[in-house]
């Protein structure tokens, strides 16, 4: 039997924090439906226009990756992959980056040319940012699937090292990071959250 | 320190109007007096609820269950004046690997775990009772220690058992004059007294079920209370640690303050449908009654704690933590 094919958009969950990944793959919480329900809605809300085709699913037996793709735009004769982000910040985060590259790789793929940038589109900000697909983000790509489907129910990753991503985290009310931290030290040990509280 | 966000403080409702229909009208949970001519009595977002409950002749709609299943939304109905009948469980509300860790739970792994929530309750009676400047908990304090020790769960209900009968003994000192607490008595409760904590646990229970079913934890297969057909048991189990703290401690409330007094009861010594309503409202404002966390430091509403220890049990359960800590004050 084939392995499991991931994701793209899992990537920037498995990116964003490896637990909070767990999380949503095993337990299927609510969070999870939440942003689901609300990316699908703004995604319809898109018309189609122009050069434009929007939402193109493709999967790769080879890659082990599977995913739908928001816009493909032509650009002076290339392809670039779009993502659209909301982003209160008006960034987008490192992790929405693994996200595009993985989407790259999956049109070169079907393609079967090469792909070597795609772009992210901020809804707050109306901008559009072209980001060069390298060899670290692909390799980062390939490291995520492999870690991903090597994952199982019982081998809970650690906290996340950087514990400014749980303020935004859906997960956080179950997760419980700091909490944790105060009831048993030593499951934070080595994480972020260690020498927090 | 802030408590995590995303559970909501007003995500209960409790319908006691006779003859209402609970409808959706949009994105909103509408209570409407089909009765009556009263129109709509209430309205509710429908994302922020997890829990209604039912007292007596109140309907639902087809369209509104639908969307109480889509929603996670559980449904309990209780009779005219408290007693629990039973619940509506939306279908999505199972998480196989959690099922399987709660049944995979060896005999010694159940038992670590009830001897943390009898523990706590030990430790919460004493800490009752000393807030209300009870002397003589010194016993108490042995059997919390005795309860940790315990090897099988027979000795623990055995050590579980003498704490309530020394406890309930020692409650009655916390009681103001004309209300006194002689024994636990229950079907029927004997007393008004016993009828109040009675009615209480049953509200307390119902909050621990819906913490425990929001959780994806079965409420049936319990740790300590032996499985019974049709018995929450786990629910039971929970419930334990938070006996004393808050449903003791709000039913002596209840009667020191007068809010409730021997007047509100009718012959079967349950409240008269005017008390039950008050009753009704205490122990919701109760519920979300914000207090400091013991072990987290952070403000809380006493619902949230329940339902972050349903979590801290979940965690238990599926070994994120070593064992399970229950909710306990020390002062």
């Amino acid at each position: 039997m084939s392995e499991e094919l991931v994701n793209v958009s899992d990537l920037n969950q498995h990116a964003y924090c490896p637990r909070r990944y767990w999380y949503l793959h095993f337990y299927d919480t609510q969070g999870r439906n939440y942003e689901r329900i609300e990316g699908k809605t703004k995604h319809e809300n898109q018309s189609e226009r122009g050069n434009w085709l929007n939402e193109l699913y493709l999967e790769s037996e080879r890659l082990g990756l599977k995913g739908k793709i928001d816009v493909l735009d032509l650009e002076n004769g290339r392809t670039v992959p779009v993502e659209r982000k909301r982003a209160e910040s008006g960034d987008y985060y490192k992790s929405d980056e693994v996200q595009l590259a993985g989407y790259c790789m999956l049109l070169e793929d079907h393609l079967d040319e090469p792909v070597r940038q795609g772009a992210i589109y901020l809804y707050e900000t109306d901008q559009r940012m072209h980001v060069p697909i390298t060899e670290d983000h692909r390799e980062t790509v390939r490291e995520q699937i492999d870690a991903m489907q090597s994952m199982t129910v019982d081998s809970i990753p650690p906290f996340t090292d950087n514990p400014k991503k749980c303020e935004a985290c859906s997960a956080r009310e179950y997760c419980l990071p700091e909490e944790t931290a105060r009831l048993e030290p030593k499951k934070v040990r080595g994480t972020g959250w260690e020498g927090r509280i | 320190m802030k408590p995590p966000e995303g559970m909501f403080d007003e995500s209960v409702i409790y319908v006691t109007r006779q003859g209402a229909q609970v409808q959706v009208d949009g994105g909103r949970i509408v209570v409407w007096d089909v009765d009556g001519d009263e129109g709509e009595l209430a309205s509710f977002p429908i994302e922020k609820l997890d829990t209604i409950n039912v007292f007596g002749g109140v309907n639902f709609s087809t369209p509104f269950v639908a969307r109480a299943n889509e929603h996670g939304i559980v449904l309990n109905y209780f009779t005219q004046h408290g007693k629990y009948r039973g619940s509506f469980v939306p279908e999505k509300n199972t998480i196989a690997e959690v099922r399987r860790a709660q049944y995979d739970l060896s005999r010694d792994e159940e038992l670590a775990i009830a001897q943390q929530m009898i523990a706590g309750k030990i430790r919460n009676a004493r800490t009752l009772l000393s807030r209300k400047g009870v002397r003589g908990t010194d016993v108490l304090k042995d059997l919390g220690v005795r309860a940790e020790s315990d090897t099988t769960k027979d000795d623990l209900r055995g050590t579980e058992g003498e704490a309530a009968e020394r406890y309930f003994h020692l409650l009655d000192e916390t009681l103001v004059d004309g209300w006194t607490f002689e024994k636990r008595t229950k079907r029927p409760p004997e007393d008004h007294i016993n009828s109040l904590l009675s009615l209480t646990y049953v509200f307390m229970k119902n909050e621990v079920l819906s913490a425990l079913r929001q959780y994806n934890l079965d409420p049936f297969l319990g740790v300590l209370h032996a499985d019974r057909h049709g018995r929450p048991s786990l629910a039971l189990d929970l419930q334990e640690e938070f006996r004393p703290i808050f449903c003791d401690a709000f039913v002596v409330r209840l009667v020191n303050r007068g809010v409730i007094d021997h007047e509100d009861f009718r012959k079967d010594n349950r409240l008269s449908d005017d008390a039950f309503k008050i009753y009704l409202e205490k122990f919701e404002n109760y519920m979300n009654e914000e207090l400091t966390h013991p072990h987290f430091e952070y403000t809380v509403t006493r619902r949230k704690a329940v339902r972050q220890q349903a979590i801290l049990l979940r965690k238990a359960i599926t070994d994120e933590l070593e064992m399970y800590h229950s909710l306990t004050f020390t002062k």
